[in-house]
């Protein structure tokens, strides 16, 4: 009976059924779902109140809802390219799947990457013209010019003007990188741990993704590159904008994604926060970039981007996860009976999952990230 | 100097120069107070400020001829890995009027089976809010103690300053978020 | 660089022979050295066994990033007596070996060489001073360098937590390196910092009071050789930066063993704050390290253009404003820390700036050969292949210096591929170009010209085929200080690792040459590469004897730095 429920728990918010159903599960689910979570934890059954705690006590235990399916490797956009398919592709940056990654990849490709080549070439091509032209056969006498305060000036003053040519651009994608996120951008933490990645989905319920690298044996039977598959990916929604947020539970670690532009270090007692949004679905891979010990290698991000009707339900096949429109329905149950200042601490709308604990709870299996010899 | 002799002079150039050097050695370390004061007095990196109830009836009175701005506040929770507490805000979001004092609360369970010290540190983002945003009354003052299985509540008294209207860095800023994250005080292994 | 040097008279050498060349026994010679020649050796010979080590962990590190999956970290784990089956202890091995390798590079083999070496040797010489100031304290400087190295050396074989070694890369951040390395490896790391520090630190006092109290009557400032320059500007570099890093790393010690919280949140510490100090050394140290280079090119270049630098005071002047720039630019290596848009503004803007001084120099070089009768022998052949490589590594450079762009390629390969443009296909090159310039001078031997011409050709080939490709998997976002990686990263992988083969080649060559030089090698002339060469060493018998300039030489007033002398060999 409890996973026939599940199902249609996941089922309902997939199809889109009406919003009162919907509505009734949001109410449900809020006040039963950190009990049923504690309740796994502790076994204290007397805490979960009969019939509501039923069916959602199993959705902890089934992490992935059956009505929800993840993207197979045929949605992967976000990887290095490989360069037996495309060795010009290769060579440069990969594709980019947001509006800033779209303007930093202009930005270098139109910009600096023409400037840096002439330059360049323009050095060789004079180093190469001084070897023909002022070598000993070809000029037997050298000149004396040491001064010449015209071209002096001349290689002071056009350096200047490429670097404010290059700097209007720059300054130009640092407010754009810096842009606020809206109100009611949806906030996800990433949280760095040794060694592997939790995303808390803060406005969702405050559950913990823990996110772990697959074998290379793992990764190969999904279809998905070795070293950058994980077994829970990053579920977020696409199009809307994500604000972000890293934090590092015991060193510092970085999370950095090739593909959206985005790289954003994790530090040790205090979060860090960007805008970030992703225009279109798919998998997009990152890893960690700053050396946090044995296996900083070993500890990649898969994000997949769905859209929001999908991220909702996601969201819902989750232990303890709620949409949007699921806290605001509780919270207009909520507001009501319950002022500001007696907030139950159990009831309230904190997350409370047991997910959070999961980093404290021991140590996750990380071990299936072992040698790949 | 014609009197002094190569000796002489070697000697003090070795001297200004271990000087220099002894100068920013200690600079170096000076580093670690300037650093926390230029943190606290800018707001750099999200630092958050320090407000006394004057300063905070003066705003208040600021902000009412400032009209009704508000600012979205988000709270977050978060605990170092050694730290065996379940820590959390009691509301995730809140919205407040600039300048209008507001109380939040924050839960914190030691799920260990002994007694723990922890004491939380904090900033806000967006970074350049962090000049704005002042507590009258924080938990992160003070080291707390819970006692295994403990619960406690824990509140933060607070108010975004009106000058942020003026700053132009804080244009598009719609939500701070105000972070904690506990860590144990008492450095023993666990 | 024909910046000085006529109207010396270095005859009285002749008469000063027979006690000058009188030396003290092996032991006493170099061991207790004092003489800045013989120090200079021994800093020399110090920096080719350290860059012997150093080059073969980077080889270590080649083989194993050859190809997808880890092949060697086992056994080298368990060569080092550890558990080579232990996957965390694999890992823990790549990061010592990336530590070693990085540490190695810049504390004992650039510095030493470029500093110690070729500063030790030439500055002295070149501006008519028989010694340097404080001949002990030069001794003391190189030995303290030589414990900072065995410090280093011992690190790898105690335990640093997951493994043997200090595996926490050559920024040593907090709090990997304090709460999140446990045993004494991070420690003695950390120790050889500070004796290396301490070396340099009373090396750049002995090089300023050298260069300020004891040029020769009529050498002023604006008279010295521009590697003179490149020597004072680096020296005020060290004393300025390192005191930082020696703050810095004392904390990190402090917060590994005392308790203390300076950069552990739980005490109220900032870990980033570790990053601002690390780095307020760190940009400074990368001049370090290129500067004397620069000095050398702006010689050889003059030397075999037989021409005098072009632009003599804005070449000075260039390296002054890189040296205080360079002290304004250090947050570009941490955009991704968590700043606000205002101070990644600055940094982007301020690092960018040094581009123009930088840009300066390189177009004062090419001016410099312009209308020159150019000959290339082995030194002038390496100087422009430095020019030409330091150019590729400063260009992308300017690219990483925008915040913006430095959010993708930050911590990549991108970053290796240009650091080392600049270090090891820049200051390495500028180094091999000193080498030959000066190694007759040094030695009382030639070296043959045309295996140092084949050297630079092999190992322009060699590193290039290892760090260009660099670039492309920076730009495809291959992560730094990685052991393993994806399989579409490893067509440029392999080809890298090619590249440090041809390179390893250039190396025997460069062996085979001192080799040869030993055992073939004819006695050079005084001043061997001719008219071009008009500072004060070429006025000096090769080797130049045990003690110089006892009378000191005489620069006459009427001569101007940019007057382009014949030179007059004293000895020939």
């Amino acid at each position: 009976m409890e996973s026939f429920e599940t199902m249609n728990f996941g089922a309902f918010a997939r199809k889109k059924l009406n919003f009162l159903a919907l509505l009734a599960l949001a109410v449900m689910s809020f006040t039963a779902v950190p009990q049923a979570a504690m309740a796994q934890d502790s076994e204290d059954v007397s805490l979960v109140e009969g019939a509501v705690a039923e069916p959602l006590e199993t959705t902890v235990t089934e992490a992935e809802a059956p009505g929800f399916e993840y993207y197979g490797p045929e949605m992967i956009k976000g990887q290095p390219v490989s360069s037996d398919e495309d060795l010009l592709g290769s060579m440069t940056f990969q594709p980019q799947y947001t509006d800033n990654g779209d303007y930093a990849l202009w930005m270098h490709d139109a910009i600096l990457m023409p400037i840096i080549t002439v330059i360049s070439l323009f050095v060789l091509g004079l180093l190469l013209w001084v070897v023909v032209r002022y070598n000993k056969r070809s000029n037997q006498v050298a000149s004396r010019t040491s001064h010449n305060t015209l071209i002096e000036v001349i290689w002071t003053v056009i350096p200047v003007l490429i670097l404010v040519v290059i700097a209007v651009p720059s300054i130009t994608l640092l407010a754009r990188q810096y842009q606020s996120p809206p109100e009611d951008a949806i906030t996800i933490k990433a949280n760095g741990y040794q060694w592997y990645w939790g995303y808390e989905y803060v406005d969702n319920g405050g559950f913990e993704v823990v996110s772990n690298m697959l074998s290379e044996e793992e990764a190969l039977d999904a279809g998905e590159p070795h070293q950058l598959a994980v077994d829970n990916r990053m579920v977020v929604p696409v199009g809307v904008p994500i604000r972000l947020q890293t934090f590092g539970a015991d060193v510092i670690h970085s999370f950095g994604i090739p593909s959206l532009w985005f790289k954003l270090d994790a530090v040790p007692g205090r979060i860090n926060e960007k805008m970030l949004t992703i225009t279109e679905p798919g998998i997009y891979y990152g890893q960690c970039m700053e050396l946090c010990g044995a296996r900083h290698g070993y500890m990649p991000i898969a994000i997949e981007a769905r859209p929001l009707d999908e991220f909702n339900a996601w969201v819902q096949s989750q232990p303890g996860g709620m949409t949007r429109a699921q806290i605001e329905a509780q919270e207009a149950g909520a507001a009501a009976p319950a002022g500001e200042d007696t907030v139950e601490v159990e009831g309230g709308r904190s997350p409370a999952s047991s997910a959070e604990d999961a980093p404290l709870a021991g140590e996750p299996p990380v071990d299936q990230a072992a040698p790949t010899t | 100097m014609a009197t002094m002799t190569l000796e002489d002079r070697n000697k003090r150039t070795m001297f200004f120069g271990f000087g220099m050097a002894l100068a920013m050695l200690g600079l170096g370390y000076a580093a670690v107070p300037l650093y926390d004061l230029f943190c606290r007095v800018t707001g750099f990196g999200g630092t958050t400020q320090v407000a006394s109830e004057t300063d905070a009836v003066l705003a208040e009175q600021f902000a009412a001829s400032a009209g009704g701005v508000s600012y979205s506040i988000r709270f977050d929770a978060n605990t170092a890995r050694n730290m065996p507490w379940q820590f959390k805000p009691v509301q995730v979001t809140d919205t407040v009027a600039i300048g209008q004092r507001d109380m939040a609360f924050y839960t914190a369970r030691n799920n260990s089976d002994a007694p723990i010290t922890g004491t939380a540190t904090f900033n806000v983002e967006p970074e350049q809010a962090g000049r704005y945003f002042n507590k009258i009354q924080c938990f992160c003052f003070t080291e707390q103690t819970l006692q295994p299985g403990e619960e406690i509540r824990m509140p933060v008294l607070y108010y975004v300053d009106p000058a942020a209207l003026d700053d132009p860095n804080m244009e598009g800023v719609e939500q701070i978020t105000l972070s904690y994250t506990f860590h144990r005080a008492d450095q023993d292994p666990s | 660089m024909a910046t000085t040097a006529e109207g010396f008279d270095a005859h009285h050498e002749d008469h000063a022979h027979d006690h000058a060349d009188h030396k003290p026994g092996f032991f006493a010679r170099w061991f207790m050295s004092t003489n800045h020649k013989d120090i200079g050796t021994l800093y020399l010979i110090f920096a080719i066994i350290a860059g012997v080590i150093g080059g073969a962990i980077s080889g270590a590190m080649r083989a194993e990033l050859a190809a997808p999956g880890l092949q060697y970290l086992g056994t080298f784990v368990d060569l080092l007596g550890g558990d080579g089956s232990s996957f965390d202890q694999q890992g823990h091995m790549w990061n010592v070996l990336i530590t070693a390798h990085g540490l190695i590079m810049v504390f004992f083999m650039v510095m030493p060489a470029m500093i110690g070496g070729f500063g030790n040797w030439f500055v002295p010489l070149m501006i008519g001073a028989p010694d340097m100031a404080f001949p002990r304290m030069n001794n003391i400087s190189f030995w303290l360098t030589v414990a900072g190295f065995l410090s280093l050396l011992f690190s790898m074989f105690v335990p640093g937590g997951t493994g043997m070694g200090a595996g926490v890369g050559w920024t040593v951040y907090a709090p990997l390196s304090t709460s999140g390395s446990v045993g004494p490896a991070v420690d003695f790391a950390i120790f050889s910092l500070h004796l290396a520090g301490a070396g340099s630190i009373l090396g750049a006092t002995n090089f300023i009071t050298t260069i300020f109290n004891m040029r020769a009557p009529g050498m002023t400032l604006h008279k010295m050789p521009l590697f003179v320059w490149s020597v004072l500007v680096t020296a005020f570099l060290l004393l300025l930066a390192l005191p930082v890093l020696a703050a810095a790393i004392t904390m990190l010690l402090t917060d590994r063993n005392f308790g203390t919280t300076f950069f552990d949140p739980a005490g109220g510490g900032d870990p980033v704050l570790y990053q601002h100090l690390f780095w307020f050394f760190g940009h400074p140290e990368v001049y370090i390290m290129i500067l004397p280079g620069f000095g050398m090119i702006s010689q050889i270049v003059a030397t075999f253009s037989k021409k005098p630098v072009f632009g003599y005071l804005g070449m000075a002047y260039a390296m002054v404003a890189i040296g205080v720039v360079g002290f304004i630019v250090w947050a570009h290596h941490m955009y991704t820390v968590g700043l606000d848009v205002n101070t990644k503004m600055y940094f982007t803007a301020a690092t960018m700036v040094i581009a123009v001084p930088t840009g300066i120099k390189i177009f004062s070089w090419i001016a410099t050969m312009w209308g020159g009768s150019i000959e290339f022998k082995s030194p002038m052949v390496w100087a422009m292949g430095f020019i030409f490589l330091f150019t590729v590594g400063g260009v992308t450079g300017v690219v990483l210096a925008n915040g913006g762009i430095d959010d993708n390629l930050h911590d990549t390969y991108y970053v290796v591929a240009h650091f080392h443009y600049v270090l090891s296909l820049g200051a390495v090159t500028s180094m091999f170009a000193g080498w030959y310039y000066w190694f007759p001078k040094m030695f009382g031997r030639w070296h043959s010209e045309f295996l140092a011409h084949l050297h630079f050709w092999v190992f322009f080939v060699g590193v290039n085929v290892i760090f260009f490709p660099m670039h492309f998997l920076g730009l495809q976002g291959m992560a730094r200080r990685y052991p393993d990686y994806t399989a579409a990263f490893a067509y440029w992988n392999e080809i890298a690792t090619i590249g440090y083969m041809i390179m390893a080649v250039s190396i025997v060559i460069f062996f085979v040459n001192i080799l040869y030089a030993i055992f073939f090698g004819k006695k050079p002339e005084a001043n061997y590469w001719g008219e071009g060469a008009t500072t004060l060493e070429w006025s000096l018998s090769s080797p130049p004897p045990f003690h110089q300039f006892e009378t000191l030489p005489v620069i006459e007033e009427h001569h101007s730095a940019d007057d382009h002398i014949s030179p007059k060999p004293a000895n020939a």
